[in-house]
């Protein structure tokens, strides 16, 4: 791999600049953060702690922008998704390794969508055991036969209901006193669900996937190096934007019923936006997260699929008719599969979604660290490799990350020894 | 859409049956004795003794435009150090490892030279193209094997089970598992690390092959592969191939050219190609390459871009043939000959009177089977041209094409002035929509 040489006569603006502060993929990319497994797990920190999560989310948005900036600037300087960077970079051991991560997070992710589609349909007095098995043929054939683009317009409209929770954390009256010093001064607490909920908000935040979105579609949309600048601008803010998002939905949960405790029901979480809409909360609440988890449950076992592929060097085969890629349909059938199936075992849904959270938390860490490896190689990224200082901003964050997801799984095998 | 068919194209076949003997692996000595690099590495290197100094860390080929690229030495791994052996200094290279010809190891650290590519670490697991199969590939292997008394790069791997092969233990590995391969002679590699812009060694059969399918391949390559492949065809081709492009893919190729070739690229290209090519660009850019280019050509296309998307203007060519009565057949036949370049764009010859008001438009059927020396007044006649003014809605213009039942239809300006045609394969373009349905990213679009 070498950056591409040509050098611009003119500076050259992309066509896609006006649109970057709209619809950039820093900011789509960033904002998958908030669906189903997001809005439970953030709500849930709500519920729980008030406001003493947002100090975390603080330092989690720092690492998001550190993190999304180098995907996009590995996919915009090689045209060449993650997978493929990690096929062409590391051992075929190695790649391996990192990919069966990234399909263990991915697969997570799905469950937890369909998760999402099934809390929001017993919103509605619908039995998930009835709704998620439809729900996943219903998106298996939108996406199989083609009519998914239309579909995906309806699910991305319907999950713009969550635009409301910066409405509903303004008019819940939060403690705005108490809301400034938990997200500027800088406090933990001891506990292991503390704990647990820190790597669930992490794993949902920073997901494997988003880093995989942003470098591929940097590269698809053409984002070349002259555009750089432009689009280092959308990731940064998309990823701000999104991680505002997300507080405003810890502060609106916090306002209304902060302090009861964990989580127990998307009901509950539904009672945030009351300020807003009154007794509509839970069907408005409802209709927000089947969008949001239908959209993901679709775009993420999709783009997996891809990725895998793409490794395999089977790229070509998937732009053409489903029927003649076997491996990318059979890829993308199994994770729905099982994505619905483990949605559908007996349980508290929330904490199903919040699981799979701190699963994909766990694993961010080993991804983190392969996209760091490779930001860092002039080899891959030429004279725009990591610099001195970023480079060790950016290792403190995947370590920190690391710490918190090693302190998770020694406390998990420690409980398990009956050690604590 | 036939060109998204996974069959191998026409030009694939009638190459592959044109030779199927001139390829090395067709020979069963060779398929006998394949060794694979994926294999080697890590394997045991010994001086004459048998005694270990070191281990196969890579092997080092030269791009020296022979379809199978001579091994000219082995990357040996000594402690932390890697040293280059020239081939020189092997004695026996096999499956199992190296065996050195003096005991003597020269410890100076690899640099690369001109032309040589470190294949272990460049090539495999990197993309290729297979001229053969007009596709992008990954090769999950390559194999080695003496040709002529040397060492070479003889077929890439791309089996699925290949991977799957090395990634168990390692007397696996070491095993070709001739799976699919396909003949080195077939494949064009990339520059790799040397960072050429240029291809090392233009694959022949690359130039062979329709711009349709160059396109093909230029959608699936990474940016500097794509950027090497571009920079190997000759202008021309290369404008043909830009024209075979969808939109999107289009503006990224010229957005990483260089202003002054993509400007070449595009004054190369069929005016409503350019067009379409330029609206994917932003004011800026437009200007830039506009500013790059002959005036000519220029100014064709700042006119041609006056015209609002969705209309005949937009989608016609400007490129005409132009006559007038007074001119004779042979004449114009001889001007058609000039034309061999824009033959996919002109199937008609306008005349016009001498305000330039279209007068009729003569099918080349009719200039065909016409008498040489009669001037073509003397074809005017049944049937009259159906015309579409310049600012028509592509749907009428759609509804006029199905009347006309011709070829092309003229557009004219308000004083009925052909200023373009309109080909059938311009409007289903126009009426087709985005290709590549399953183009995965795509989809989140």
């Amino acid at each position: 791999m070498k950056p591409a040489s040509s050098r611009p006569v003119h500076r050259r603006r992309w066509k896609f600049a006006a649109l970057a502060g709209v619809l950039g993929p820093g900011l789509i990319a960033a904002n998958a953060g908030n669906d189903a497994g997001g809005i439970a797990t953030y709500a849930s920190a709500g519920a729980q702690y008030g406001y003493r999560m947002l100090f975390v989310m603080v330092l989690v948005t720092v690492g998001l922008v550190v993190v999304q900036e180098m995907s996009a600037r590995l996919g915009a300087y090689t045209g060449e998704g993650l997978v493929s960077l990690m096929r062409e970079q590391f051992s075929l051991r190695v790649a391996t390794f990192a990919v069966v991560c990234l399909v263990v997070a991915n697969v997570g992710l799905v469950v937890s969508e369909f998760a999402g589609i099934g809390a929001a349909f017993e919103l509605f007095g619908v039995s998930r055991y009835l709704a998620v098995p439809i729900a996943a043929v219903a998106l298996w054939a939108l996406v199989v036969f083609g009519s998914y683009r239309y579909a995906e317009r309806l699910f991305l409209v319907l999950s713009l209901v969550f635009i409301t929770y910066p409405i509903a954390a303004v008019l819940g009256h939060p403690h705005w006193h108490t809301v400034v010093s938990n997200a500027a001064l800088p406090h933990f607490l001891g506990n292991h669900t503390f704990l647990f909920l820190v790597v669930a908000l992490i794993g949902t935040t920073i997901t494997p996937y988003m880093q995989l979105y942003q470098a591929a579609a940097v590269a698809d949309r053409g984002i070349g190096v002259e555009d750089y600048p432009i689009e280092r601008l959308d990731v940064i803010s998309g990823s701000i934007f999104a991680n505002v998002v997300s507080m405003c939905i810890i502060i609106a949960t916090a306002a209304t019923i902060g302090g009861t405790g964990p989580l127990g029901s998307a009901k509950e979480a539904a009672q945030a936006l009351r300020p807003v809409v009154g007794r509509a909360a839970e069907t408005l609440f409802g209709i927000g997260l089947l969008g949001a988890s239908a959209l993901a449950g679709a775009v993420v076992p999709l783009s997996t699929a891809y990725a895998i592929s793409e490794a395999v060097g089977a790229e070509r085969s998937v732009s053409r008719r489903f029927s003649e890629a076997r491996l990318f349909v059979g890829l993308f059938t199994g994770q729905i599969v099982l994505g619905a199936a483990v949605a559908l075992a007996p349980g508290n849904l929330i904490q199903l979604l919040i699981n799979m959270q701190i699963l994909n938390g766990l694993i961010t860490p080993i991804l983190l660290t392969f996209i760091l490896i490779l930001a860092n190689r002039p080899a891959v990224l030429g004279d725009a490799a990591n610099g001195p200082k970023f480079k060790l901003l950016a290792t403190i964050c995947v370590a920190a990350v690391g710490a918190l997801a090693a302190l998770v799984v020694i406390q998990t095998t420690a409980g398990w020894l009956g050690v604590l | 859409m036939s060109r998204r068919s996974s069959l191998p194209s026409p030009t694939a076949l009638r190459r592959r049956l044109a030779h199927p003997t001139s390829r090395v692996l067709a020979d069963r000595s060779v398929l006998d004795s394949l060794i694979s690099v994926a294999g080697l590495v890590g394997r045991t290197v010994r001086n004459p003794a048998g005694d270990e100094v070191g281990r196969m860390a890579d092997v080092v080929v030269r791009w020296d435009g022979s379809p199978y690229p001579p091994v000219t030495g082995l990357l040996v791994r000594v402690g932390r150090r890697h040293s280059f052996v020239d081939m020189a200094q092997v004695a026996e290279l096999s499956s199992s490892g190296a065996r050195l010809r003096s005991a003597r190891l020269d410890l100076s650290d690899f640099r690369h030279r001109d032309g040589e590519v470190a294949v272990a670490s460049d090539v495999l697991d990197h993309q290729l193209v297979d001229v053969d199969g007009v596709r992008v590939v990954r090769a999950s292997d390559l194999y080695l094997a003496p040709v002529g008394g040397q060492m070479r790069l003889v077929g890439a791997d791309v089996g699925l089970q290949t991977l799957v092969r090395r990634l168990g233990p390692a007397r696996w590995r070491t095993r070709p598992t001739p799976d699919r391969v396909i003949d080195w002679a077939a494949i064009q590699p990339f520059s790799g690390q040397s960072r050429n812009v240029r291809l090392a060694r233009p694959n022949q059969d690359l130039q062979r092959l329709r711009p349709a399918e160059l396109a093909d391949l230029l959608e699936e390559l990474g940016r500097s592969q794509r950027q090497e492949l571009l920079a190997s065809l000759q202008t021309d081709v290369a404008a043909d191939v830009l024209e075979e492009m969808q939109s999107a893919d289009l503006g990224a190729v010229l957005r990483d050219t260089t202003t002054n070739h993509a400007a070449a690229l595009v004054a190369e290209m069929e005016p409503d190609e350019a067009v379409e090519a330029l609206r994917h660009l932003d004011d800026q850019e437009r200007l830039d390459l506009l500013a790059a280019m002959p005036p000519a050509n220029a100014a064709e296309l700042t006119e041609l871009l006056t015209h609002q998307q969705g209309t005949a203007g937009s989608v016609m060519t400007s490129h005409l043939v132009m006559a007038t009565s007074t001119d004779t057949v042979a004449g114009i036949q001889l001007r058609l000959r000039s034309e061999l370049e824009h033959r996919a764009d002109v199937d008609a010859v306008l005349v016009v009177d001498e305000h330039g008001v279209l007068v009729d438009d003569l099918q080349l059927f009719e200039l065909f089977t016409g008498e040489p020396h009669a001037p073509v007044g003397d074809l005017i006649g049944e049937p009259w041209p159906l015309t579409v003014h310049v600012s028509t809605p592509l749907g009428e213009v759609v509804e006029r094409f199905i009347d006309a039942r011709g070829s092309s239809i003229v557009v004219v300006d308000d004083d009925n002035r052909p200023v373009g045609r309109i080909l059938a394969d311009d409007l289903v373009d126009a009426l087709t929509p985005r290709r590549g349905r399953f183009r995965f990213p795509r989809l989140l679009r």
